[in-house]
């Protein structure tokens, strides 16, 4: 290894030391930052030093789960796998990661690289790191404040895929901006997709992005849609349509609050209590197959592969259960309240709204989702939180939903799981999720999760 | 009493929750008990611009103005005479640009319905941010969110107000959007009137006296909830320590 890179390395590990020392976070990205400092090279250092294959995951929804099934069934096979932290998906945070990980010499010794790439950040992170496989989850509306508009965040996929003509794609063709990009580079790349319709329609979102062909612009005809722009589409004027997938996942069922389904022959019991935990699986199915992945354990470390990492916990407070989900944009949201909708119990919902830089300033996306059905949830009550939750509130009052507000939301989750209908749903979107999530599994551990109900 | 408001092209221009505002328009009128009509009109459908009491053109995305250029060829004359004629419109970002002569993008000339004579001329910095207007035409500040590439050059247009925060037209003239006779045109897009009660008000008490009548007023109902909403953010940034906290982080 270079000097550079080796001082690099050092300077990295000394910064993430010192952080960690004075408290000052996690640290996951100022590490990486000084490493480039030193040395601009550091990722594509690092990145050759991986013995076997390096895989990136990108799009708006499912990128830290599919990265997550990814490493764990890597490491199942025996694998030492590299993976950056969830959200940690920029430049510095994924150099930070790989250097990190590297033994008392600044050498790295890891037979795979999982990484999970922010849109914005793969222009410069592609070209570094030039993974042997980039799986693409979906492109759809998502903290336009920082994207702008959904072309853009295309745009920037698209040139970042460009940059590495060699890597192998792996594409979900049932959506359809991700299946022109295929079309649009000269990658090879891989399809998967689902035929049948498992996504139910008991609240579905009307804001699809770009039902018109990217070929000739005309209006496109669909099938049916699973949710948002993702369906079986075909263009009536030029020809275009959806292409057969490659991988495919058949005999979808959901019982017991969670999907079953087959792939490739083998059927698989799963823990995902979300449709779109399928399309996650599948794809780092279709990945670890294309890049020839040993996978003899793939089935049993899917079947007990924890979908929620965070992001869906289940608590115990007071007697009462307590859910909490992370909806950080309209499609997302929406599969929530199908959630909550599927649990015909009386229940109480609390709905944080935050606004913060990661959350995205702008939350005009509440209103893209389909909040009338609460009116027919069995909610007994539905209180906001957040920064913004008047605007949360002016969401639900628009739809006659009537709701209350509390700027302390620990105190209303002790009143709701104590007097309420000891079934209480917690949404909250992205910087609220790690404090409520926190506060919730205090609050379950000191009252031992109460007497059981 | 009824109202008939025409939400057009909602296939192509539906950036960012328009329908907050066709919403906020429909349950502002029902809880009056004022019928409210909402016609979608799909690109390629006629339009019937005598049944139409508010016209609602929300934004899209470049590629999406694009496509409805060509649509808007067809109703160019007919949308022109409804406003001429004090028709209300609400015109929010692209459907703000479309109004004026032409969208000049970094690839594409755009030609708009030359209804208001001013134009937009695409730059690469975008302009994104909370923002607060001050209006000649309300008490209450409006509040929103702008996201625009494109500068809209308003000429002798009167503007809707004068930016307290953000960016605006051109993110120079200090200036926002354009009233011209019952249109109100603005880049703050989506849900600008569920936050905004009295804009919403103002367009829907023009629509109302156009068809029934000078003598109409509207009944207050009661907007607690919007008032919080509205003045959270212009507390927000009436704050000189939270706005220098926000610019150093939006630099670094």
């Amino acid at each position: 290894m270079r000097l550079r890179s080796k001082l690099a390395v050092r300077c990295a590990k000394l910064t993430s030391t010192l952080i960690r020392k004075l408290n000052r976070g996690s640290g996951v990205t100022l590490p990486g930052y000084v490493a480039r400092l030193i040395d601009p090279k550091i990722l594509s250092v690092m990145s050759g030093m991986i013995r076997e294959k390096t895989i990136v995951t990108m799009g708006t929804n499912g990128k830290t789960t599919t990265n997550s099934i990814l490493y764990h069934a890597l490491k199942a096979e025996g694998k030492t796998v590299i993976i950056n932290r969830t959200g940690a998906n920029m430049l510095n945070g994924i150099i930070s990661a790989f250097v990190l990980a590297t033994d008392k010499k600044g050498c790295l010794h890891a037979d795979y690289a999982c990484i999970e790439v922010d849109e914005i950040a793969s222009v410069r992170v592609l070209p570094e790191l030039k993974p042997d496989c980039a799986l693409l989850t979906n492109i759809s509306r998502d903290q336009l404040d920082r994207f702008g508009e959904v072309d853009i965040t295309y745009n920037k996929i698209k040139t970042a895929v460009l940059s590495v003509p060699k890597t192998k794609l792996i594409i979900n063709c049932d959506d359809i901006l991700s299946y022109t990009l295929t079309r649009e580079c000269k990658n090879s790349s891989v399809t998967y997709g689902i035929s049948e319709q498992i996504f139910d329609d008991i609240s579905r979102s009307e804001i699809r992005e770009s039902i018109f062909c990217r070929s000739c612009g005309k209006k496109l005809s669909y099938d049916f849609f699973h949710y948002g722009q993702l369906g079986i589409y075909h263009c009536p004027n030029c020809g275009f349509e959806r292409p057969a997938p490659n991988y495919t996942a058949a005999r979808i069922t959901f019982h017991d609050e969670v999907y079953s389904f087959d792939m490739d022959g083998i059927h698989i019991d799963s823990g995902a209590r979300s449709p779109y935990n399928v399309y996650n699986t599948l794809s780092a199915y279709a990945a670890l197959r294309t890049l020839g992945a040993p996978m003899d354990n793939f089935k049993s470390t899917i079947e007990s592969f924890d979908y929620g990492n965070n992001r869906e916990s289940i608590f115990t407070i007071n007697g009462a259960r307590v859910q909490l989900h992370l909806a950080k944009n309209p499609i997302g949201f929406q599969q929530k309240i199908s959630l909550v909708l599927k649990d015909p119990k009386p229940k109480d919902v609390i709905i944080q709204i935050n606004d913060t830089y990661q959350d995205g300033e702008d939350i005009s996306w509440l209103w893209d989702v389909d909040f009338q059905y609460l009116a027919n949830a069995n909610a007994a009550t539905i209180t906001t939180n957040g920064t913004r939750r008047h605007d949360m509130g002016l969401r639900l009052k628009y739809e006659d939903i009537s709701c209350g507000s509390t700027t302390d939301i620990q105190a209303t989750v002790e009143k709701l799981t104590a007097d309420g209908t000891k079934n209480l749903y917690v949404i909250v979107n992205y910087s609220g999720l790690y404090r409520t999530n926190h506060m919730l599994a205090a609050l379950q551990n000191s009252a031992k999760g109460g007497s059981p109900s | 009493m009824k109202l008939t408001i025409g939400h057009l092209y909602p296939d192509l221009l539906n950036l960012y929750g328009d329908r907050g505002n066709i919403q906020c328009f429909r349950k502002r009128l029902e809880w009056r008990g004022i019928e409210a009509e909402v016609i979608p009109f799909l690109s390629g459908d006629k339009i019937d611009f005598s049944k139409l009491d508010i016209i609602l053109l929300g934004g899209g995305s470049d590629r999406e103005q694009e496509l409805v250029c060509q649509y808007m060829k067809e109703i160019k004359h007919d949308f022109k005479s409804y406003v001429e004629d004090n028709g209300v419109v609400l015109a929010v970002c692209g459907g703000y640009q479309l109004l004026g002569k032409y969208y000049k993008t970094d690839k594409k000339m755009i030609e708009g319905l030359e209804i208001l004579d001013i134009y937009t001329e695409w730059e690469p910095e975008r302009l994104i941010r909370n923002i607060i207007l001050n209006s000649p035409l309300f008490k209450t500040p409006i509040v929103g969110f702008e996201n625009h590439g494109g500068r809209t050059y308003i000429g002798s247009h009167t503007p809707l107000g004068k930016v307290f925060f953000g960016l605006g037209n051109t993110g120079k003239s200090g200036y926002e959007g354009v009233v011209y006779k019952n249109v109100i045109a603005t880049y703050l897009h989506g849900p600008l009137l569920p936050k905004n009660p009295q804009v919403c008000d103002y367009l829907l008490e023009r629509a109302l006296k156009r068809k029934y009548g000078e003598d109409i007023k509207l009944k207050a109902l009661p907007d607690k909830l919007e008032h919080k909403a509205n003045s959270y953010i212009v507390d927000r940034y009436s704050d000189k320590k939270y706005v220098l906290k926000e610019t150093i982080k939006r630099y670094t």
